[in-house]
């Protein structure tokens, strides 16, 4: 078999290996080239899609999709396009630290955006700035940004503990009265949303009833409900999340709170006020973004259009939103700066004046803080225009680098 | 046993060689375990991760005992690693053997409480005790950074023999990594093949006859509990280092039932069985989670099958099947 297959003499094997190693050599350099046009830039997203957050992370995860295709189809990057690489942190900072691993030696990408717990925002960020890549977080954190954790390859492009409970606290107190009561969850997030709220007040006299803690996750609240209600405040705050926020409103609600007293809570999630329900009413909250800005704002009206566009009609989240600007804003960094190398991005980014999707905003130059409005919402049951329309905005607090912790405060030196 | 078994015999053979040269043969099959794992990080977590299993199974799969607080010993581990590193600015030898000091300690405290109970009520004891250190850790905020874990056990360079070798390439962290299980790997066979080994699988087969036999039950469970939290503790360390940080989450219960899990998939008191059972669990959930959101639900399905049709593990089924007689 071998010999009737070999009528090729050896002269002419030789030939073909000859022209053969011939195209390899001259191959690299042709190939390198037009690799290089091709690469795609890639964006790493690490979001908890499984887990109590996988509806907001999933949000997210559409919300950066339109910005990737936004730059795409505006042609990407000198012929390059953008890819997103979404990983599923679990919400859970070890598993995080390993996905980032993962996408910073296996796929190598340019930039990391996402994240939404403080926890595992500051487990990528470790991660990511030992290895010099770019990690634009968009979840609340107060700690990411201090000069502790923070490198110059850290941005936050969301809110802060600190500016949200400050703008709420600002509304209500000068709103509903200076007799205050605190309903805590006792973790660093609730810890963090009080110290906003005593920080705010502190110049506006709040006189601060009562300071009461709860386990995460307690479902019975009769414990502490009554004896708030006897101090008769005028404002309660809630420093919870989620579903302990959805129960205790629920039977802050039905021990009848809301006949004496405001109840305030430092975050208004669109998700959790859908799942929520009724016992919202009248509730007031913080929030980065809601869909009927874009009655006033073209740049929330465009964002919404697209997003309707891609999503069957549904309307995007406050942190589905923040995905997209996230995203957005590292790949107008990459444009501006006409280069995907870390730092002509990173001063691209710094430089970067910018209104994505709800008025202008800017990066703060010593620690990589987003400046932006804070909304202030308020849950509402009639006028509704549909399903969706669960919020009115009672006041917009613009972007205001005074409202920030001072640089120094959080340890920067500039 | 070479010429006259039947032709099946070349499996059994090759395990029989395996099942002698188990650390040589557990050796090789990691230093190789790279090139065949997606990405370097997993296998450095499976490494580490499977060591944990390996300390949890000398309780578990060799003298019986079911502990579900085994997360303790993980965690003590990582945060004395880190904080040592962190905050004493300890060097990383030395904050290894500081993790895994802390760990012996802790599992010497919750060891002498917990041994006197048996059954269900050593594994609520074991799983209570456990919960109150990760508590005390989750209050040590300044230190521990409490809730948002510990970040910054950053090492960029380590000194080995004189050499520089950058710990952010991956490749070189995880021989690094292997060279500290390798060692835990060698120590823990020779511990099963002394006697004390022997009187662990005595305690395990049956209480009554191994103290009749003149042997102390408790002394022997209390060492076996401290070395098992010390195999641990190695594992916690070395975590710290791999991610370069401690989250809070390494404390928690669910890392304890992770563990169970593992040794249960890979085959419970058999030498190789954590790292199969490690690798298996990690690199499902790794695999699944990129190609669906239900991923929990397939992982289920999978612990279901081999639970109800290969109870003794995957390793231990293969060695039940060809090993040696």
């Amino acid at each position: 078999m071998i010999q009737k297959a070999m009528p090729t003499s050896r002269r002419t094997i030789l030939k073909t290996l000859g022209g053969a190693a011939a195209v390899a050599a001259a191959g690299p350099s042709l190939f390198n080239v037009a690799r290089a046009q091709a690469a795609p830039i890639k964006i790493g997203f690490p979001v908890p899609l499984t887990g109590p957050f996988g509806t907001e992370a999933n949000d997210q995860v559409k919300a950066a999709q339109i910005a990737v295709k936004q730059f795409n189809d505006a042609g990407g990057f000198e012929g390059r396009m953008a890819e997103l690489l979404v990983r599923d942190d679990r919400l859970n900072p070890g598993e995080a630290a390993t996905r980032t691993l993962e996408l910073i030696e296996k796929d190598k990408v340019n930039f990391l955006v996402g994240s939404l717990s403080a926890a595992v925002q500051l487990s990528i960020n470790n991660v990511a700035k030992e290895r010099g890549v770019i990690f634009n977080s968009i979840s609340q954190s107060d700690a990411i940004n201090e000069a502790k954790d923070w490198s110059k390859y850290t941005f936050h492009e969301a809110l802060n503990p600190h500016i949200t409970a400050g703008a709420v606290g600002r509304y209500a107190f000068s709103k509903f009265g200076k007799k205050v009561a605190f309903l805590t969850a006792d973790y660093a997030y609730g810890h963090e949303m009080v110290r906003g709220f005593k920080r705010a007040g502190e110049g506006m006299g709040i006189e601060v009833l009562a300071d009461v803690r709860h386990p995460i996750g307690a479902s019975d609240y009769s414990a502490f409900l009554p004896r708030i209600q006897a101090l008769k405040p005028d404002v309660l705050v809630l420093c919870n999340f989620g579903r302990d926020q959805v129960v205790s409103i629920k039977q802050a609600t039905e021990f009848g709170l809301k006949r004496t007293t405001k109840l305030v809570a430092p975050v208004l999630l669109f998700t959790a006020r859908k799942a929520g329900g009724d016992s919202f009413e009248g509730v007031v909250g913080g929030s980065s973004y809601y869909w009927r800005l874009e009655d006033k704002v073209a740049s929330a009206k465009a964002f919404n259009d697209a997003f309707r566009a891609a999503n069957g009609g549904a309307v995007p989240s406050d942190y589905g939103a923040l995905g997209y600007a996230g995203v957005r804003s590292v790949l107008a960094a990459v444009a501006a700066a006409r280069s995907t190398d870390t730092d002509r991005v990173i001063e691209a980014m710094r430089a970067l004046k910018y209104d994505w999707y709800k008025g202008p905003q800017y990066y703060r130059g010593c620690d990589h803080q987003s400046v932006q409005s804070v909304l202030i919402l308020e849950s509402k049951h009639k006028d509704m225009k549909n399903a969706d329309d669960v919020f009115s905005i009672a006041a917009v607090e613009e972007p205001d680098e005074a409202k920030l912790r001072t640089c120094a405060e959080m340890g920067h030196k500039a | 046993m070479t010429v006259l078994d039947p032709p099946q015999s070349t499996a059994r053979r090759w395990l029989g060689h395996v099942a002698r040269h188990r650390v040589a043969a557990t050796l090789g099959f990691l230093v190789l375990f790279p090139l065949i794992v997606p990405y370097e990080a997993l296998a450095a977590n499976i490494l580490v991760l499977g060591l944990y299993a390996l300390g949890f199974n000398l309780l578990f799969g060799y003298t019986g005992l079911l502990s579900f607080g085994h997360a303790a010993f993980l965690g003590s581990g990582a945060y004395g690693c880190g904080i040592a590193l962190v905050h004493f600015g300890v060097g990383w030898f030395g904050a290894i053997l500081i993790g895994t000091a802390l760990a012996t300690l802790v599992a010497a405290v919750i060891g002498f409480l917990a041994i006197r109970t048996r059954g269900i009520y050593f594994a609520m004891v074991t799983l209570a005790l456990s919960m109150c250190v990760y508590y005390a850790f989750y209050q040590m905020e300044p230190l521990t950074g409490g809730e948002n874990g510990l970040r910054g056990v950053n090492l960029q360079t380590i000194g080995v023999f004189g050499f520089q070798l950058s710990f952010l390439n991956p490749t070189v962290k995880y021989y690094v990594l292997l060279a500290f299980v390798g060692v835990a790997i060698w120590l823990f066979s020779r511990l099963l093949a002394s006697p004390f080994g022997a009187v662990l699988e005595a305690v395990r087969e049956n209480e009554n006859r191994a103290r009749a036999c003149g042997y102390d039950v408790a002394a022997t469970k209390l060492v076996a509990f401290v070395i098992s939290g010390a195999f641990c503790g190695l594992a916690g360390a070395l975590n710290a280092l791999h991610l370069s940080i401690v989250p809070i989450e390494t404390l928690h219960y669910t890392t304890s039932g992770q563990v169970v899990m593992m040794a249960l998939l890979g085959g419970m008191g058999t030498f190789f069985g954590p790292f199969v059972g490690a690798a298996t669990f990690l690199l499902l959930q790794d695999v699944l989670s990129v190609l669906t959101q239900h991923w929990q639900l397939y992982v289920g399905i999978v612990f279901i099958l081999f639970v109800l049709f290969f109870p003794r593990g995957i390793w231990g089924s293969l060695l039940d099947r060809f090993g040696p007689r």
